[in-house]
C-alpha cells in the first residue's frame, strides 16, 4: 500500500469520482429538478444553470397545485405525517418492546431462547406478501385495515427484529459484574436495569433505532397493501401523486426530495452506527 | 476438614426457593411482549399455506374449494409459472453478482483510512438510505423519454430510441440498474468494515517480499475477506429473489409481463387477478427458498458475528 | 459469634462440580482468607455470598438466618471485584456514593461520606475522574471505597491486588489491614498469593478442587499444612519433599532418605514401617557436623537471589535436590560447587502419609500418631 505510483494514484481518483458520479448524480439531478419549473425540465438540451423556483415546493406544503387544467387539491403533507407517525410510533413501540426482550436474551440462558430469538429474527427475510396478503382479509374483517394502530402493529415486523438483534449484541458486551456491583450496592433489579444496563447500552439503543426508523420510513410494500390513501406513508403517496399530478414533474421532484431528506439525515447523523446496525453487528466497524 | 466432620453434618439440600422461581421467568417475562406483539405472524403464515392448497378466487367465491396441491401442481406446466422463476433469478443472480464487484472494486479502492476515503464511503452510502421505491421514482424520472437526463445521455451517443424500463427488451436492465444503484453502497460498507478489520501482518510481509498485488489479492487479500463476502451475498440474495418495491415502483410488473418476480407475479395475482390461491402457492414457493437461503446465512453471520465480538474484545 | 456460615454448599455448571459440600463458618469482625490455585472455586464462592449466583445444596446463613431467599441489594454485603466493575458511566464520586444512595436518604451525608472514605483511601482529589481516566491503583481504591462505604456486615474482597502493579501490591498489602481493622466489618479476601493470605488473613481457608483443603491461622498451615498439597502451596521456594521410611530402634525415631538417616521427634514412634513423604522447609535446612548424626552430603548446584535472602539448590549424594533458604554466612565455602552437610531439627520435620498425603502429626504424649 505504502508503494503506490503516481499512475495508480490517478487512477483510483478517477475510479473513486466515478463511483462517486454514479451513486450520487441521480440525488443531485433530482434535487435540481425540484427547484424548477416544467418548462425547464422540458428543456433539451437539459441545463444545469437555471434560475431556480420554490413553486414545487409551496404546491406541495399548500396542498395546491397548479395545472392547465385548473387547481388540483394533493395531500402530499398527509403522506408526509402519516411517514412520521408510523415511523416514530413503530420505532417506540419497538424499543418499549425489544430492549427487555434483547437484555433477556444477552443475559440469561432460558428454556428456548436462542429459538425464540431466531423466530423473532426469521420474520426479516421472509417473503413480506406471503404474511401480508391473508393480513389484508383478517384485517378487513377485525377492522384494522387501514387504521394507524394496525399499520404500526405490523411495522413491527421490520422494527422489533432489528432492534432486537443490535441491542442484544451491546447488552452482550457490558460485563455483567457492573450490573452485580450496582445490585450488590443495594439496588433493586429494575433500578439495575434502568441505571446501569440501559444508559451503557444507549449507544446501541440509539443506533438501532435510527436505523429502524430509516427502515420503516423507506418500508413500501406494508402500507401498499394495507393502507388506503389518508394512511399511506411518503413511498406510496410519491408513487401515487405521479398518477394524480400528471406532469408536473417538478413536484414530483421535490415529493421525491421531502420524502428522502429524513433518512439521508440521519444516515449523516448516525453515520458511524451504520455499519454495524446494516449487518446485525456481524462486522464491528 | 476431617472426614468425621465432614459426615457429621446432614446433606441438606436447598429446596427451589421462591427467589430462584422468580428469576427463572424473569426473561420469559422480558421477552414475552416483544413475542406477543409479533408472533400472531404464524397466523396469516399457516393461512397462506392452507390458500395455497384452495382453489380461491376473489371474483368466484362459489367456486372456492380444497384443491390439495393442484395450485402446485399445475405450476409443472405452466409456463408463466417457469417465466416468474427464470426472471427472478436473472434478477438475483446478476444483482448480486453486479453489487458485489463494483461493492469490492469501491471497498479496496478505499480500503486506506483517510480522511478523504472515509468521506467518500459515507456519501456513498447515501443510496442505501433512499427508500427502494423511492428510488425507482427518482430513476424513472431521470429515463422518462421526454425530458430524463439518463435518455438524453444515450441519445448523445446515438441511443436515440433506447426506452429504459417501458421497453421489454431493456426493462430488466433498467430495474437491475436501480437495484445496483440502491444496493451497491451495502455491499461496500460491509467489505470495507471488512477490509479494513483485517490482520495487517500478512501484507506487510507480502510488501517486504515484493510479492506482486495481483497475487497478494487473489491468494491473501480474497481469502481473508471471504466470510464477509459471503454473508453480503447471501443476504442480497435473499432480499433480492424477493424484491418487489423497485420493480414494481417502477413498471409494476410490466411492460407486458416482463419484470413478473415471485412477489410482483403473487400480488398481481391477488389484486389484479383475485386468484388467491396460485398467489398464496406461489408465496409458499418463495419462501421455501428463502427459508433454505436464510438458513445458510444465518449460519454464516453467526459465525462472523462469534468472530467480530472476539476481535472487538481483544 | 458466627457471622457467616456455610453448610454442605455445592456449585455446579453444567457437569463440573465448582464447590463440592463445603462448609464454612466465620466469626465476627474476623478476616479470613480464602487461598487457592486458580479455577479452585473462590471466586465461585464470594458469588455465593453476594446472591450473584445460587447454589445447588446446601444453605448458607447470615447471623443464622438463610440468605437463598435473600436478594442481593438485601443481603449487606460489600463486593470488590478482580476486574474493579466500576460503572463507566459515572464519576469515582457516583461510584462510590451507589451503597449510600440505595439507603434511606440522609441529605447530604452522602457526600459527607463519600469524602470521608475516599480522604481515607487517598483518592479525594480525583472524585470528579470518570472511570476511564483513573489509574489501574486509583480504580482498585475507588472499587474498594465503593464497597466500604455503605459499612456492610460483610466485605467480600475478590483478590482486590491482582491487577494492580507490583509497588502498588506491596503498599496496599499493608495498609489493608489497618483499613479492614477500622471499619470492623468480617471480611472474605480471595488471593491467589499465599503471602497476602499470610499477611491479612486472621485465618487462612485453603480451597482446593472445590474443596477446603485446610482451615487454620496462618501459623497453623505454615507449620502444620494438613496435606502436601497444603504444604506445596505455601512458601517459597517450595518445601523439600523426599519419599521416606521410618524406623524405631531402641527409642530412637528415625527417617530413612536415601543413605541419610535423619532424626525424628519419639512421637513418630507409630509411624515406623510406613511409607512417607518427608518435608523439610528450606528455612528449616541448617549446616551440620560432618560425620554427625542425620548428616547429609550434598553439593551446592547453583545460587538463586531472592529478596533479600540466597537460596540455594543442593544436589544430595543420592541424587535429590533440595532448596535452603538459610544465610550460610557470605563469602563461606557455600558457594557454587561447595559440598556442604546439612541437616535439619527433628521437631522442624514434617511428615505425610505417602498414599493420602496427610500429614502424620507427632503423638508428645503417647508416641502414638494421629492423622
Amino acid at each position: 500500500m505504502q508503494h503506490m505510483s503516481t499512475g495508480e494514484r490517478v487512477l483510483r481518483g478517477i475510479l473513486i469520482a466515478l463511483a462517486l458520479i454514479f451513486f450520487l448524480f441521480p440525488i443531485f439531478w433530482i434535487v435540481l429538478m425540484s427547484f424548477q419549473t416544467n418548462a425547464q425540465i422540458l428543456r433539451i438540451p437539459p441545463s444545469l444553470f437555471f434560475s431556480p423556483t420554490l413553486e414545487n415546493y409551496t404546491s406541495l406544503i399548500t396542498g395546491q397545485l397548479k395545472t392547465a387544467s385548473g387547481v388540483l387539491t394533493l395531500n402530499f403533507m398527509q403522506n408526509l405525517f402519516n411517514s412520521f407517525i408510523l415511523s416514530t410510533a413503530s420505532v417506540a413501540l419497538s424499543l418499549v418492546l425489544a430492549v427487555p426482550a434483547a437484555y433477556a436474551f444477552a443475559r440469561y440462558k432460558f428454556r428456548f431462547s436462542e429459538d425464540i430469538a431466531f423466530t423473532l429474527l426469521s420474520f426479516k427475510f421472509a417473503p413480506p406478501l406471503l404474511v401480508l396478503l391473508p393480513l389484508t382479509i383478517y384485517f378487513q374483517k377485525i377492522g384494522l385495515a387501514n387504521t394507524y394502530f394496525g399499520l404500526i402493529w405490523v411495522y413491527q415486523l421490520i422494527t422489533l427484529p432489528l432492534i432486537l438483534w443490535i441491542v442484544r449484541g451491546y447488552f452482550e458486551d457490558i460485563s455483567p459484574d457492573i450490573e452485580h456491583a450496582y445490585r450488590i450496592a443495594g439496588h433493586s433489579w429494575a433500578k439495575t436495569f434502568f441505571k446501569i444496563s440501559i444508559p451503557l447500552a444507549r449507544p446501541g439503543i440509539a443506533a438501532a433505532a435510527l436505523l429502524s426508523f430509516i427502515f420503516a420510513w423507506n418500508n413500501f410494500v406494508f402500507a401498499l397493501v394495507l393502507a388506503s390513501a389518508d394512511k399511506q406513508p411518503v413511498t406510496v403517496g410519491a408513487l401515487a401523486f405521479v398518477t394524480a399530478s400528471g406532469i408536473q414533474y417538478g413536484q414530483i421532484a421535490a415529493a421525491a426530495v421531502i420524502s428522502i431528506t429524513p433518512t439521508l439525515a440521519l444516515a449523516l447523523f448516525a453515520q458511524r452506527y451504520l455499519v454495524e446496525g446494516l449487518s446485525l453487528g456481524a462486522v464491528k466497524g | 476438614m476431617s472426614a468425621l466432620e465432614h459426615a457429621s453434618i446432614s446433606a441438606k439440600t436447598a429446596s427451589p426457593s421462591r427467589r430462584r422461581r422468580r428469576q427463572k421467568w424473569l426473561p420469559y417475562l422480558l421477552s414475552l411482549p416483544a413475542l406477543l406483539v409479533t408472533v400472531w405472524i404464524v397466523i396469516p403464515f399457516f393461512t397462506a399455506i392452507y390458500y395455497s392448497l384452495l382453489r380461491y378466487r376473489l371474483s368466484l367465491p362459489q367456486l372456492k374449494g380444497f384443491v390439495w396441491f393442484d395450485n402446485y401442481l399445475h405450476f409443472l406446466s405452466d409456463g408463466r409459472f417457469w417465466y416468474t422463476v427464470q426472471v427472478s433469478l436473472l434478477y438475483t443472480v446478476i444483482t448480486v453478482v453486479v453489487e458485489l464487484v463494483l461493492g469490492l472494486g469501491i471497498a479496496i479502492l478505499l480500503q486506506r483510512s483517510t480522511r478523504f476515503n472515509n468521506l467518500a464511503a459515507m456519501l456513498l452510502l447515501l443510496p442505501l438510505m433512499v427508500a427502494p421505491a423511492l428510488a425507482a421514482l427518482m430513476w424513472k424520472l431521470m429515463t422518462n423519454p421526454n425530458f430524463g437526463i439518463l435518455s438524453y445521455l444515450v441519445g448523445l451517443i446515438g441511443l436515440t430510441n433506447f426506452r429504459w424500463a417501458s421497453d421489454p427488451s431493456t426493462a430488466l436492465f433498467t430495474v437491475i440498474l436501480v437495484d445496483v444503484w440502491v444496493y451497491t453502497p451495502f455491499i461496500m460498507v460491509l467489505l470495507l468494515a471488512g477490509l479494513r478489520s483485517l490482520p495487517k501482518q500478512p501484507f506487510e510481509a507480502a510488501a517486504l517480499d515484493g510479492v506482486p498485488k495481483t497475487f497478494v489479492f487473489f491468494r491473501i487479500t480474497l481469502p481473508m475477506l471471504m466470510p464477509y463476502i459471503l454473508t453480503a451475498s447471501l443476504f442480497r440474495m435473499l432480499e433480492s429473489i424477493q424484491q418487489f418495491d423497485i420493480i414494481y415502483a417502477m413498471t409494476q410488473g410490466g411492460p407486458g409481463n416482463t419484470l413478473t418476480v415471485f412477489q410482483v407475479e403473487s400480488y398481481l395475482q391477488f389484486f389484479q387477478f383475485t386468484n388467491v390461491g396460485r398467489s398464496a402457492a406461489l408465496l409458499m414457493v418463495l419462501w421455501a427458498i428463502t427459508f433454505f437461503l436464510s438458513n445458510v446465512f444465518v449460519k454464516n453471520w453467526l459465525r462472523l458475528r462469534e468472530r467480530a465480538q472476539g476481535i472487538s474484545e481483544e | 459469634m458466627t457471622t457467616l456460615a456455610l453448610n454442605n454448599v455445592t456449585k455446579r455448571y453444567g457437569k463440573d462440580t465448582i464447590l463440592d459440600a463445603v462448609s464454612l463458618s466465620i466469626e465476627d469482625g474476623e478476616t479470613l482468607a480464602i487461598f487457592g490455585p486458580s479455577g479452585a472455586g473462590k471466586t465461585v464462592l464470594l458469588r455465593l455470598i453476594a446472591g450473584m449466583t445460587e447454589p445447588e445444596a446446601g444453605e448458607i446463613l447470615m447471623n443464622g438466618e438463610d440468605l437463598i431467599e435473600v436478594a442481593p441489594e438485601h443481603r449487606s454485603v460489600g463486593m470488590a471485584f478482580q476486574n474493579f466493575a466500576l460503572f463507566p458511566h459515572m464519576s469515582a464520586f457516583e461510584n462510590i456514593a451507589a451503597p449510600l444512595e440505595a439507603k434511606p436518604a440522609k441529605g447530604d451525608g452522602i457526600a459527607v461520606g463519600v469524602r470521608k472514605i475516599a480522604e481515607l483511601l487517598k483518592i479525594d482529589h480525583v472524585l470528579n475522574h470518570a472511570p476511564r481516566a483513573l489509574s489501574n491503583g486509583q480504580k482498585q481504591r475507588t472499587a474498594l471505597a465503593r464497597a466500604l462505604v455503605g459499612a456492610p456486615k460483610i466485605l467480600l474482597l475478590d483478590d482486590p491486588l491482582r491487577n494492580v502493579d507490583a509497588k502498588l501490591r506491596f503498599e496496599m498489602r499493608l495498609e489493608l489491614p489497618r483499613l479492614l481493622e477500622g471499619f470492623g466489618s468480617t471480611v472474605l479476601y480471595v488471593t491467589q498469593d499465599y503471602r497476602e493470605a499470610m499477611a491479612l488473613g486472621d485465618r487462612i481457608a485453603v480451597l482446593m478442587d472445590g474443596r477446603f483443603a485446610q482451615v487454620g491461622t496462618p501459623e497453623e498451615i505454615y507449620l502444620a499444612p494438613a496435606t502436601i498439597a497444603v504444604a506445596e502451596l505455601f512458601g517459597d521456594p517450595v518445601i523439600n519433599l523426599f519419599d521416606a521410611e521410618v524406623m524405631a530402634e531402641d527409642g530412637h525415631v528415625t527417617a530413612r532418605v536415601g543413605r541419610a538417616r535423619l532424626a525424628l521427634p519419639a512421637g513418630f514412634k507409630a509411624a515406623a514401617g510406613r511409607p512417607v513423604v518427608l518435608g523439610i522447609r528450606p528455612e528449616s535446612v541448617v549446616r551440620s557436623r560432618a560425620g554427625s548424626a542425620g548428616a547429609i552430603n550434598a553439593t551446592v548446584a547453583a545460587l538463586l537471589p531472592l529478596n533479600d535472602r540466597m537460596v540455594r539448590l543442593l544436589i544430595t549424594e543420592d541424587g535429590q535436590e533440595f532448596y535452603t533458604s538459610r544465610d550460610f554466612g557470605e563469602g563461606s565455602d557455600a558457594g557454587e560447587g561447595a559440598t556442604l552437610t546439612i541437616g535439619a531439627a527433628p521437631e522442624d520435620i514434617m511428615l505425610f502419609d505417602k498414599e493420602s498425603g496427610h500429614r502424620i502429626a507427632p503423638d508428645a504424649a503417647a508416641g502414638r500418631p494421629i492423622e
